[in-house]
């Protein structure tokens, strides 16, 4: 097995990829930032070292920064967690040239589906359904306007290079259509240094349905079944539950088997993702597929006590994975509200000093966060602080442990998003199940500024 | 090899900078791997004490000094650090049996190149930012330095 671990990320990802080595016997390393230097997975790894200063680009998402790291601490893997390089295709080439196991899936298997226009053209290939769309990417304003006619407005036009909801727009008539096009090129040039767009047909309130699979290095590949991640605000996850409500038996088995037949037919190994749109008629569409674990992984860990974050060490060293299909099932219900450093009506980060910290426990609550009381948030990275998570039985109980875990959550010295979370967890609309991606657009504005959470 | 020739290679081990060293001799073969500290250790259960941090090298940029640092006298913080730019390996020559680029002791001028930090097989000249003494050099030819890790400790002019 692995003898050392490199960590090429922060927060709560570090840490529960430091909890998962430890368990295992294998020493960890934390690469970090100056302005992480006393953060929780700085002291809990068994070495740590400082890569670069707080600006990403100079640290976490510094290749030579981080191959240099692994090489002095003579590290044989490095975990690249989720985000800054995990789906990087040159990062896990130069991992591979200098002899250090990517924990993570082949180059080819980021490239092919990182660029999200080829990957919906694999998925069609595997014969998997996309959402009506542009055939590749548009070359120009008039293939737009030819290909907005064929699939109908509204459209939604997308960056091949992007990716956690960034760089896309939605286009309700052909009198926006250019002008959009233009901005959204822009965009994407500026954020991913590449204007390439393709357009797609916007499916109105959708479900956020993804599957999440495992492939090892001897061809095994098998699914963990579904997350239903359709409360977002401004295309960023909020609120992650498994199973669905919208997936009867036969929906999931349609699911689960398109993410299998895609997996398959690109020989995928490590953890990985596909996300879907499910339509009110029940029809399903790829959209996209994430090539690293995901943030809202625990709740999928819950539902059926598979440790994903060893599957993928283990894989990674070449070992199968640690069951067969038919070993899995689902069992009971799972929640996961992610807590953001933010004026939970404005949005704005708060930046500070945690004064106070309680943490909810209790039977079924798993919280994965960094922070510590005295705690002082750095201003440079994402204002996600912590994830809290529920299992239960049944939704409702889960939804009861959830309130309940909010309502035991205490934190003082800085503004978190709980008394939004706990608004909708008490609110008949969650609790209706009736959810899709408009969810948080249209409980906000129904429900307007808060001043007294439930 | 009898007790008192390992105890011998027990105590060359331990002042040299070797880290791990092996010798087979007559069908026997002994293995002698220094320990740089790292130990496991229970975190503290329920306290919110900050835990111990094993860095690499203690920290320089740690917001709370580093012990051995705070005890010195205070005419240290007159020196002028050279820090480094990169994670890397420090090597004080250019090459193995050439000399080192500067010792203790020595006057540099601003530019001049004090030593070599490898990243990724590339060797990168590491140049003094000040004209000064150099008064102390940190780190071991062949350590590894982390980002902001003070090499030199210069006397300006």
């Amino acid at each position: 097995m692995f003898k050392k671990i490199l960590i090429a990320n922060r927060g709560e990802i570090a840490l529960r990829i430091i909890r998962a080595c430890r368990e295992m016997g294998i020493r960890t390393v934390a690469a970090h930032s100056t302005a992480d230097a006393n953060s929780l997975p700085v002291r809990m790894a068994d070495q740590a070292v400082c890569i670069g200063p707080a600006e990403a680009s100079k640290s976490y998402l510094s290749v030579p920064a981080l191959i240099s790291a692994a090489e002095v601490t003579r590290c044989d893997a490095v975990h690249p967690g989720y985000g800054f390089l995990s789906e990087n295709a040159g990062f896990a080439e130069v991992c591979g040239e200098c002899n250090i196991t990517f924990i993570g899936p082949s180059p080819e298997s980021i490239r092919l589906m990182g660029n999200k226009s080829v990957a919906r053209e694999t998925a069609v290939k595997a014969g998997v359904p996309v959402v009506p769309g542009s055939d590749g990417p548009l070359e120009s304003d008039e293939a737009a306007v030819e290909a907005a006619a064929r699939i109908e407005y509204p459209v939604i036009l997308k960056a091949s290079a992007g990716g956690g909801g960034r760089g896309m727009r939605i286009v309700h008539d052909e009198s926006e259509l250019l002008n959009s096009l233009k901005l959204v090129q822009a965009e994407a040039g500026a954020a991913f240094g590449d204007k390439t767009i393709y357009m797609e047909k916007y499916i109105t309130s959708p479900r956020h349905i993804e599957i999440q699979v495992l492939g090892d290095k001897h061809g095994n590949i098998v699914h963990l079944y579904e997350r239903d991640c359709s409360i977002q605000r401004r295309h960023q996850k909020i609120i992650e539950e498994a199973p669905s409500g919208a997936l009867d038996q036969a929906l999931r088995e349609k699911m689960t088997a398109a993410a299998l037949s895609l997996a398959k037919h690109i020989n995928y190994h490590s953890a990985g993702t596909f996300e879907f749109l499910l339509d009110s008629k029940g029809r399903f569409y790829f959209m996209e597929m994430n090539t690293r674990v995901q943030v809202e992984h625990p709740v999928t860990e819950m539902i059926t006590d598979v440790d994903i974050i060893k599957e993928q060490i283990n894989i990674a060293f070449g070992l199968p994975i640690s069951f067969k299909q038919h070993d899995v099932s689902i069992f009971g219900h799972s929640i996961e509200c992610r807590v953001n450093a933010e004026d939970p009506e404005k949005f704005i980060p708060s930046i500070g000093t945690i004064t106070e910290l309680h943490f909810p426990g209790g039977l079924g609550v798993r919280i994965d966060s960094s922070i510590y009381q005295g705690y002082k948030i750095p201003s440079n990275y994402d204002s996600m602080i912590g994830k809290v998570i529920v299992h239960a039985h049944t939704r409702t109980e889960a939804i009861h442990r959830m309130r309940r875990a909010l309502w035991e959550f205490h934190i003082s010295g800085i503004k978190t998003t709980v008394p939004l979370l706990l608004k909708i967890m008490h609110s008949e609309e969650f609790v209706s199940g009736e959810i899709s991606t408009r969810f948080i657009e249209d409980f906000l504005s129904r429900h307007g500024t808060h001043k007294n959470p439930v | 090899m009898d007790l008192e020739e390992i105890k011998k290679l027990i105590k060359l081990v331990e002042k040299s900078g070797i880290k791990e060293l092996e010798i087979e001799e007559g069908g026997k073969k002994i293995r002698i791997t220094k320990s740089d500290g790292e130990g496991y250790y229970a975190p503290q259960p329920g306290n919110y004490v900050p835990l111990q941090a094993h860095h690499l090298i203690p920290p320089a940029q740690a917001s709370a000094p580093a012990t051995d640092e705070a005890g010195k006298a205070p005419a240290e913080d007159k020196y002028h650090q050279v820090k480094s730019p990169m994670v890397g390996t420090f090597y004080s020559s250019p090459a193995a049996d050439a000399a080192p680029f500067v010792k203790e002791g020595d006057m540099v001028s601003a530019g001049q190149t004090l030593c070599i930090i490898e990243a990724m097989k590339l060797m990168n000249e590491i140049e003094s930012d000040v004209s000064g003494r150099i008064v102390k050099i940190l780190p071991e030819n062949g350590a590894p330095v982390e980002y902001g890790e003070t090499l030199f400790k210069v006397e300006p002019l």
